[in-house]
């Protein structure tokens, strides 16, 4: 009989699953795999794996899945890297002034997309108030640099928009650790740098992962800051996009809708298995 | 191969028990349409131009949805049989993917007679399932106060900045209508055909050095307000509108080879509601439409408006303007794009 | 230690003058006196502040935005939290393998999540409405809440809850006096990024945009396809005070540690 017991209770645990799961599977499973459907079909409506053939045989297109995944991950390194001591300094130092750090954190998120882009153009501009300030006001420079469109601007505003949600995402399990061992740590003779590396850092890790698969499965998906500010990346979200806007092509946006839900999914199971193997 | 996904969402539907559900926000009929419009002024000149006579003269109500023409069409593409929408506003190139859906009905001068006073080429543009009420022209638009002798032509446009007197801002393929008024229009005027656009591709890869790319109308004005660049290609009605806002150091050229006439579609879904012709009648009305273009500086399309003094002056007449052949590109636009993608970027 | 501290502050200084600059230009041409938006400014007026209140679209679709942002923050939370709490305490490749699955929606260009869900919605007969707005913006902010407030009870020990059982507490109690608080900064960082998520959503909202129910991005959108006025940025700066506004309400109301430390 204990058994049973056990694995009632084991079954009524998993009933906390089951409305997430069902809605997800009604209303996002269902209406990709309709849609995906498309991918499929043959123009005289039989069966067809030649458009995910002709996709994945096509140098250019491999070109734009790398460059699609090595984008991410820099956007990722980069915004995890920078939030880190900012989560830090807004959960253990901020005191009274964490509510303008949290408030000057959201702000960018609240600010439209277009103005947050119009704003990125008056400071870069060729003609802009940095390089006005580079060229003009401290002569350090003979002419302006070119900002705009250069891979470096769109990373910087990709981070922009992204690393409030590793910041918060660190902060809110940094502020769940136990001061306790830290202090624990340092009596025990350990300095406040090998107490950081080696009781508050692995102590943090879940809040690192979240933060860092948040921005990650974002930036994979995103387009609008790339079409805004170019920057010359060719990636499989600013191809989709096209395809609803320019051409229409809806059978080769669902091949390419599903080739990088693959790959999102593939790169997520990836750091979810090194999380768990970390253990906390 | 509708009929496989239509089977499919039915019986998902059936499956997750969500059937008893349909047909829940069963839209106003009757005495109610739905119309589109894009927002802000735009928005304003249609309530004023053409709902509020439509709505003087049925006494029927109309409602507008803002938005833009790939939602519109997405909507009624989702459900044919009982379109969300009445009246669409759509892009020329949209028009004709619609038009060849079979969404749309029919346009004659018997359900509106106004329509008898829309040169005949904009209906056949529109394959007979809706017309063009408003047009604008792709130019060159250029600061004043940086470039004081503008390229006239297309061909002097592409020689002067390759060789780096200017930085133009050009669009970028992520903007819809860029094939067409972009694309389509130097390469015509550089020699090229729908089936030749190596012309094309050949200024710009001479001109690559010196271009930077607009994804959108606001980019541009943004572009040359800001110095990034010194002209580029641009609208002649968004120009306009720019001088009225107070923008005083702007101005457009009409290049000598013809700027693509980018017009704005009318279509009735099939389905809507009957009212829907009265309202597109009052859009094609002539006085209706010359107000239409008074507040919005784009030509318009019946005939027998005649422009203001200071319209006049700034409308592009439709003969100095080429109508790009909409259902030809549509044929090659895909290829056009997969090309630009892999020698331009996106 | 004083190095260490100049040297964290200096960073994070450093950090929010990236974060604020572009913001800063947008706040300030949306108090410009010229009729167009252009930096450096003319000169102030509030005259584009004014524009918001005459133009009604804004406001109306301001109103949406708002309702649908706490509307799909709350189901995201009643469908989220369960399924998180389950999560974090299984420990088997099929709970990593549900965890992937229920936060997929992230990683999905939402222009698709929006038009294939238009298809689907139109099918089930649910059409272009608030309720399917609802529901496909429920679908995309799930994945925060389940994901943060996952990170956060991870890290209680499963003993806190063991102790309060043992000391005769039901399950219920348990949840409400142990767990709750426990995971409240996971849910209050979820609902952040969950109703921020909503508010700011353009291409999911843009399929489901009708006569009766737009939302402020799509809005915001049409109105920018003709006209670049400065009552887009008025609009952004006023959108700032409003978060103001509501983080000082948060704070009177449940105090500055629980609440935006926390987050």
């Amino acid at each position: 009989m204990p058994n049973l017991v056990h694995l009632s209770a084991g079954a009524r645990r998993a009933l906390l699953l089951a409305p997430a799961l069902i809605f997800l599977a009604v209303f996002f499973v269902m209406p990709l795999a309709d849609n995906s459907a498309r991918s499929f079909l043959a123009e005289d409506g039989g069966f067809t794996l030649s458009r995910y053939a002709d996709f994945l045989t096509d140098r250019f297109y491999l070109g734009v899945i790398a460059e699609t995944v090595i984008l991410s991950a820099v956007v990722t390194l980069i915004s995890v890297v920078i939030a880190y001591p900012v989560a830090y300094v807004l959960v253990r130092k901020a005191g009274r002034f964490s509510g303008l750090i949290v408030f000057l954190l959201i702000a960018p998120l609240l600010t439209s997309i277009i103005m947050r882009t119009f704003g990125w153009q008056v400071l870069f501009a060729r003609r802009g108030l940095i390089n006005q300030w580079l060229v003009t006001d401290l002569g350090l420079l003979d002419a302006p640099l070119r900002w705009l469109n250069t891979p470096g601007l769109a990373i910087a505003a990709l981070v922009h928009v992204l690393v409030p949600f590793a910041v918060l995402s660190i902060a809110s399990v940094l502020q769940g650790v136990d001061r306790r061992l830290e202090e624990g740590a340092q009596m025990l003779g350990a300095s406040k740098l090998r107490t950081f590396f080696e009781v508050t850092l692995p102590l943090t890790t879940d809040g690192i992962g979240t933060g860092a698969i948040l921005v990650f499965m974002i930036a994979n998906g995103s387009f609008v800051t790339l079409v805004l500010l170019g920057g010359g990346f060719q990636t499989l979200p600013l191809l989709i996009y096209q395809q609803f806007n320019t051409t229409r092509d809806f059978a080769l946006a669902s091949t390419m809708s599903t080739i990088l839900l693959v790959i999102a999914l593939a790169c997520l199971w990836l750091q979810l298995r090194l999380l768990r193997r970390q253990g906390v | 191969m509708r009929l496989n996904r239509r089977t499919f969402l039915g019986t998902g539907a059936a499956a997750t028990g969500l059937v008893g559900l349909s047909g829940l926000p069963l839209r106003a009929q009757g005495s109610t349409i739905n119309v589109t419009a894009y927002g802000g002024v735009w928005e304003q000149a249609i309530r004023d131009c053409f709902v509020a006579p439509f709505e003087a003269k049925t006494g029927a109500t109309a409602t507008v949805s803002l938005g833009g023409p790939a939602q519109w069409l997405a909507q009624v593409e989702a459900s044919p049989e009982n379109p969300p929408l009445d009246v669409l506003i759509m892009s020329p190139d949209l028009a004709v993917l619609a038009a060849e859906g079979d969404l749309m009905d029919e346009f004659t001068v018997e359900k509106l007679p106004n329509l008898a006073n829309i040169p005949q080429e904009f209906t056949d543009a529109c394959l007979g399932k809706g017309t063009y009420f408003d047009y604008g022209v792709g130019g060159i638009t250029y600061n004043k106060q940086i470039v004081s002798e503008p390229p006239r032509s297309f061909a002097d446009f592409v020689e002067r900045v390759a060789s780096g007197e200017f930085i133009a801002s050009v669009p970028s393929i992520s903007y819809g209508p860029t094939t067409v008024f972009f694309l389509w229009a130097l390469n015509n005027a550089l020699g090229g055909d729908v089936d030749n656009t190596d012309p094309f591709f050949e200024a710009m890869a001479k001109m690559k050095d010196n271009l930077v790319f607009w994804a959108g109308p606001n980019d541009f004005f943004n572009h040359l307000a800001s110095g990034e660049a010194d002209l580029g290609i641009y609208f002649d009605g968004r120009t306009w509108n720019h001088v009225d806002e107070g923008v005083d150091w702007i101005d457009f050229i009409n290049p000598e080879e013809g700027g693509a006439m980018t017009a704005v579609a009318i279509q009735k879904p099939k389905n809507a509601s009957d009212l829907a012709w009265d309202y597109l009648n009052e859009v094609l009305d002539a006085g209706n439409q010359a107000k239409f273009a008074e507040i919005l500086n784009y030509g318009v399309t019946n005939t027998q408006v005649e422009y203001s003094e200071k319209l006049a002056s700034r409308v592009t007449p439709l003969s100095e303007a080429n109508l790009p052949p909409y259902a030809e590109i549509a044929r090659v636009r895909n290829d056009w794009v997969d090309r630009w993608n892999r020698e331009i970027g996106m | 230690m004083r190095f260490s501290d100049i040297a964290l502050w200096a960073f994070t200084i450093a950090f929010f003058v990236f974060m604020i600059l572009p913001i800063a230009v947008v706040v300030v041409i949306s108090f410009t006196s010229a009729g167009y938006a252009a930096f450096p400014i003319p000169g102030w007026s509030l005259k584009w502040f004014a524009r918001i209140f005459e133009y009604r679209p804004f406001i109306d679709s301001l109103w949406v935005s708002l309702q649908l942002g706490v509307v799909a923050t709350v189901a995201s939370c009643v469908l989220g939290v369960p399924a998180a709490l389950y999560l974090s305490r299984a420990r088997s490749g099929w709970a990593t393998a549900i965890t992937t699955f229920l936060l997929s929606p992230l990683s999905m260009p939402m222009i698709v999540i929006g038009f294939a869900s238009l298809f689907f919605l139109s099918a089930l007969g649910f059409g272009v409405s608030f309720l399917s707005l609802a529901i496909v913006h429920t679908v995309i902010c799930l994945p925060y809440v389940i994901r943060t407030v996952t990170a956060v009870y991870r890290a209680v020990p499963p003993a806190y809850e063991e102790a309060a059982q043992i000391l005769g507490a039901s399950r219920l109690t348990t949840f409400r006096e142990v767990t709750l608080p426990l995971i409240r900064p996971g849910i209050a960082a979820g609902s952040l990024f969950s109703f921020l998520t909503s508010f700011d959503n353009l291409p999911v909202s843009y399929f489901f945009g009708s006569a009766q129910t737009t939302t402020l991005p799509v809005v915001m959108l049409a109105y920018m396809e003709h006209q670049f006025d400065p009552s887009i940025a008025a609009l952004s700066t006023l959108q700032l005070l409003l978060a103001i506004v509501a983080l000082v309400v948060a704070d009177r109301l449940y105090g500055i540690e629980k609440m935006t430390v926390a987050t």
